[in-house]
């Protein structure tokens, strides 16, 4: 396959030539809006065919850890006086920009064609396709995220689906709370945003590029660990890492600033199924894990870990005890991410990025059955809903796969992402006993996982209708191809063997894969190697692609993860015993779902009554909001701004502007005289003065009569006789 | 002898002309004056050997000029009115004694100035030794169509411009709108 | 007896009658009979010149264009007094007074 224009710009383009023709015409109404519609379908679907070709080369064709392909193009140069400032852009493909672009390609086309069904009511297509075009936007923004190659054109992108999530949130406009969610997002990510423009300039200044290669050959030459670069006392990497791993944070909703996402649900629930799944937060994660040779090489591994245990059991925590239905998703996604990130931390590179397909397949799945149900019984408090089961057969068998998929049940794509970040946690935790911290962290989040997802299942889907009235008129499930196909097309790649290449996920079975496709996420996805960049070359557009002029090897898996024997053993003991414990912990948490809401034997209510401040602390997401708001804006900011809002009245209004209004008005005075006297009184006065005196003798000349004129002629010429 | 006499005659005839068109209160009869005038310098041309400029002095003044100015002095002619349209007594159109006091007033300064710049260039040439006088008319022919052949074809599209100017501009046309 | 001055002499006459009948009169038309006084005058010059000076005939091709373009003149001007006459029902010259104010 010939990587040229041609072949990579349609992915990015086709979704964006859609939004900018849909935002002329999906306004229109009628059958312009349906055309809009099919518009934004049609692009992403055929983006996601050129996707898939890219895959099927790479996995397919290819299959080598060190293919890549890297075209750049100028896209301004400042050269001059010496200097040199070119800014380049381009197209950095590698393995796991192939899966990325097909995961965010194959589940944007699924919500797009779950949003004809779901919009279909909301004013005609969302607000007459108003949502469709933004989704078209978010979903090339995502795209050309992932085709960046470096750093700053990612920053364009990124910021741009920050703009998309903004307007997408706040889709229904009229409600006083999604205008507050909107902007809540909009401003919590800028924070993460502020950071990463500061490592980016940070990186810039030291290196000149923040294309991936040269971040990765400066770590291979030792720039970013060089004391005389450092930044604040602290060296590069470390400083860079740290500000790029905040806009994931920011992006991701990592701990700190994890209050946006869950206010991010007042949106379209499809929406919420992009924002959630496929593009925003998974943008976060993406880009934590391009800059993982930074954050080893400025050894922020742990506290990166730390941040990602700490959300992940945060999180789940407060899943147990919400009753919206959409808010055990929305913590759940937190949850998740921070698992994604405990992988960055400890390491887990392929199994960070495979909990990041992953958990986009199923995210995706369940906010689109969450949307089906919601669409049908008109309310998202689940304890009104209970035994919708026998209304809605197809939600209920896609939202359980997607329920043991999260839950990490052997054979569902989550179990083998998630137990391989927390097999090689627990492996970190046997070599030094401070990675106990996250690792216990994420096992415990895991326990609460499987927990809170069935608490939701059952309440919702099973038992008798706690809510008979709602129940009633909850419409029965209609075989509609766009409701169900992206439901059902989902939940068949919530199987673990898409992934993994066997069934269990742990390599005991070869099920009909040959030999070479073996583990073959595994096999692709690996940490960037930084000294194969030192002496890279570099491709511009119209070159033939590095396949033709280089061969790589056929990567093979290794079993040993590239260590000893030794080494590899213990790793392999210390993942069976993490395999089981994973199993263990996750049945045991949809055992204890079961006893709580289906058997009734252990009574929540008693639980609820026993520990009312700790359930309300987990209500309220302890309080984060409150903290924020009463703390940091109220405390801080507020009689910080008042202090300068003082400083900006009292000083520099009083003495700089209305001090300097006093010397204005002094020197006007001065002016004022020298105008009223010299200027007035004698130029201009003066002037016409002199003019009407001319005036008078110049008319007396100037009769109109000839024979005057002759009689002057004859006089000048007498005076200039005279003269001589 | 006779050039001397015909000098005298032609020059009576051009002074007197013109000294009684200055003082003849008849438009007619002062443009009869210019044509004695005019003849009387036809005269003197004669006496300078110009013959084919007497000749045209004759048929172009004679002929034509003071015809077309009798033609036009009767196309004009009219009652006078002596008030202007602010109502302010205007001057009569054949001058009165102010204006020709005037008129004395700057043609003497006018003579004092021409005898003070021209009069040390002057230097006076006899009718002594002067060749005879021979026809012209060859002569002049050509030179007209040969040192002097672009003022001559200047001269006839002068001619041409002054004949269609003449007859456009004096063309009747409606006064108030309608004109073409 | 007759020599150069003589004639200018009478050409000078001749010019200050013109000058005069100019200012002093009010007619147009009569002012067009001061400018062909004037105009003879000058082409009385010429021919004198050519005749005493230097008889190679340029004067007497002058002389010809003077009367050449004083026809010229006469025609156009009178033109333009029938024009004005028509307009004003006057050949006063105090009454072309529209480019005055």
């Amino acid at each position: 396959m010939n990587y040229t224009v041609s072949s990579i710009a349609p992915i990015v383009l086709l979704p964006f030539f859609a939004f900018v023709i849909n935002a002329f015409l999906a306004r229109k109404g009628g059958k312009a809006t349906v055309a809009a519609v099919f518009l934004a379908c049609a692009a992403i679907a055929g983006s996601s065919i050129y996707a898939i070709r890219i895959f099927n080369d790479f996995v397919f064709g290819n299959y080598s850890a060190d293919y890549n392909i890297h075209k750049i193009f100028t896209w301004f140069d400042l050269n001059g006086g010496g200097q040199t400032f070119t800014v380049n852009m381009g197209v950095y493909i590698d393995n796991m920009t192939a899966v990325m672009l097909l995961m965010v390609t194959v589940v944007a086309t699924m919500i797009h064609i779950f949003s004809t069904w779901y919009m279909h009511h909301d004013m005609n297509y969302g607000r007459n396709g108003r949502f469709f075009v933004y989704m078209s936007l978010f979903t090339s923004a995502m795209l050309g995220l992932v085709l960046s190659d470096n750093l700053f054109s990612l920053f364009i992108f990124w910021e741009l689906m920050g703009f998309c999530s903004y307007s997408l949130i706040g889709h229904y406009y009229e409600k006083e709370k999604t205008g507050d969610a909107n902007v809540k997002a909009f401003m919590t990510t800028r924070i993460g945003d502020v950071f990463f423009l500061l490592g980016i300039v940070a990186i810039w200044n030291q290196i000149g590029s923040v294309a991936y290669v040269d971040i990765y050959r400066a770590i291979a030459e030792g720039i970013f660990t060089n004391v005389d670069n450092n930044v604040m006392g602290v060296s590069l990497a470390a400083f860079s890492g740290v500000c790029i791993f905040l806009g994931t944070i920011g992006k991701s909703a990592q701990f700190p600033l994890n209050v946006w996402l869950p206010d991010a649900m007042n949106g379209p629930t499809p929406c919420s199924a992009l924002i959630h799944a496929a593009t925003m937060v998974a943008a976060g994660v993406y880009l934590s894990l391009r800059i993982y040779p930074i954050l080893e090489a400025g050894h922020l591994t742990y506290f990166v870990a730390v941040i990602g245990g700490i959300t992940a059991l945060g999180a789940a925590t407060i899943a147990l005890v919400q009753t919206d239905f959409k808010a055990v998703l929305a913590f759940s996604t937190i949850s998740q991410l921070g698992y994604m990130v405990l992988g960055v931390g400890v390491g887990s590179y392929n199994a960070a990025f495979m909990h990041l397909i992953t958990h986009a397949i199923f995210k995706a799945c369940l906010f689109l059955a969450a949307g089906s149900v919601i669409h049908g019984i008109h309310l998202q408090e689940m304890p009104r809903m209970g035994g919708l089961k026998n209304k809605m057969k197809f939600t209920w068998i896609a939202m359980w796969c997607c329920t043991l998929a999260i839950a990490g049940v052997p054979f569902f794509s989550g179990f083998v992402s998630k137990d391989r970040i927390l097999g090689d946690a627990l492996v970190m935790a046997t070599y030094n006993a401070k990675w106990w911290i996250p690792t216990i962290l994420g096992f415990a989040g895991a326990f609460l996982t499987a927990f809170y997802m069935c608490r939701m299942m059952f309440l919702a889907f099973h038992g008798t209708p706690r809510d008979q009235e709602a129940y009633d008129h909850c419409h029965e499930e209609k075989l509609s191809w766009n409701r169900n196909i992206p439901l059902l097309f989902l939940s068949v790649f919530t199987l673990g063997v898409w992934f993994a290449g066997s069934l269990t996920g742990q390599g005991f079975v070869k099920l009909g894969s040959k030999d070479g496709k073996y583990e073959w996420f595994k096999t692709l996805i690996q940490k960037p190697k930084v000294e194969k960049f030192v002496d890279y070359q570099r491709q511009p557009w119209g070159s033939t692609d590095i396949k033709s002029t280089q061969t790589f090897p056929t990567a093979k898996y290794d079993n040993t993860y590239g260590l000893s024997e030794e080494a590899a053993h213990h790793v392999h003991v210390v993942h069976y015993w993490g395999a089981g414990l994973s199993v263990i912990i996750a049945f045991s948490g949809i055992f204890l779902a079961f006893l709580m809401y289906i058997k009734g034997s252990v009574n929540p209510g008693w639980w609820v009554n026993s520990f009312n401040k700790y359930y309300r602390t987990l209500q309220n997401g302890y309080f984060m909001d409150h903290l924020y708001i009463k703390g940091f804006i109220q405390k801080g900011l507020l009689p910080f701004n008042n202090l300068l809002a003082r400083f900006d009245m009292g000083v520099y209004d009083r003495y700089g502007v209305d001090g300097w209004a006093g010397v204005t008005k002094y020197i006007m005075g001065v002016a004022k005289w020298f105008d009223n006297l010299f200027v007035d009184q004698i130029m201009v006065d003066g002037t016409g003065a002199s003019v009407k005196v001319f005036n008078v003798i110049l008319r007396t000349i100037q009769s109109g009569k000839i024979q005057f004129y002759i009689i002057i002629i004859v006089l000048v010429l007498l005076g200039y006789v005279l003269a001589l | 002898m006779f050039l001397d006499t015909m000098f005298l005659l032609s020059a009576l005839a051009t002074l007197g002309g013109a000294l009684m068109v200055v003082m003849s209160k008849n438009l007619m009869h002062a443009c009869m004056y210019l044509l004695l005038s005019l003849f009387g310098v036809a005269g003197l041309y004669a006496t300078l050997g110009a013959d084919f400029l007497a000749a045209t002095q004759l048929v172009v003044y004679a002929g034509g000029v003071v015809i077309l100015m009798l033609f036009a002095i009767m196309l004009t002619g009219g009652v006078e009115e002596f008030v202007n349209k602010f109502g302010i007594n205007k001057i009569p159109s054949m001058g009165t004694t102010k204006t020709y006091t005037i008129g004395a007033i700057v043609s003497l300064i006018f003579s004092f100035v021409i005898l003070k710049t021209l009069s040390p260039l002057f230097k006076n040439y006899s009718q002594a030794d002067l060749p005879p006088m021979e026809s012209t008319v060859e002569d002049i022919g050509v030179l007209l169509v040969t040192d002097h052949a672009l003022a001559f074809e200047i001269s006839s599209v002068l001619l041409l411009g002054a004949l269609i100017g003449a007859a456009v501009i004096s063309r009747p046309r409606k006064i108030n709108g309608g004109s073409k | 007896m007759i020599s150069l001055s003589s004639y200018l002499i009478v050409s000078f006459a001749l010019f200050l009658c013109g000058i005069v009948v100019i200012i002093a009169r009010k007619n147009i038309i009569a002012m067009l009979l001061g400018m062909e006084l004037i105009l003879n005058a000058g082409a009385l010059n010429f021919a004198a010149y050519t005749r005493f000076v230097n008889q190679n005939l340029d004067g007497h091709v002058m002389s010809l264009f003077i009367i050449i373009i004083a026809a010229a003149e006469a025609a156009v001007g009178l033109a333009i007094v029938i024009r004005f006459f028509q307009i004003k029902e006057s050949i006063h010259i105090d009454d072309a007074v529209e480019l005055q104010s």
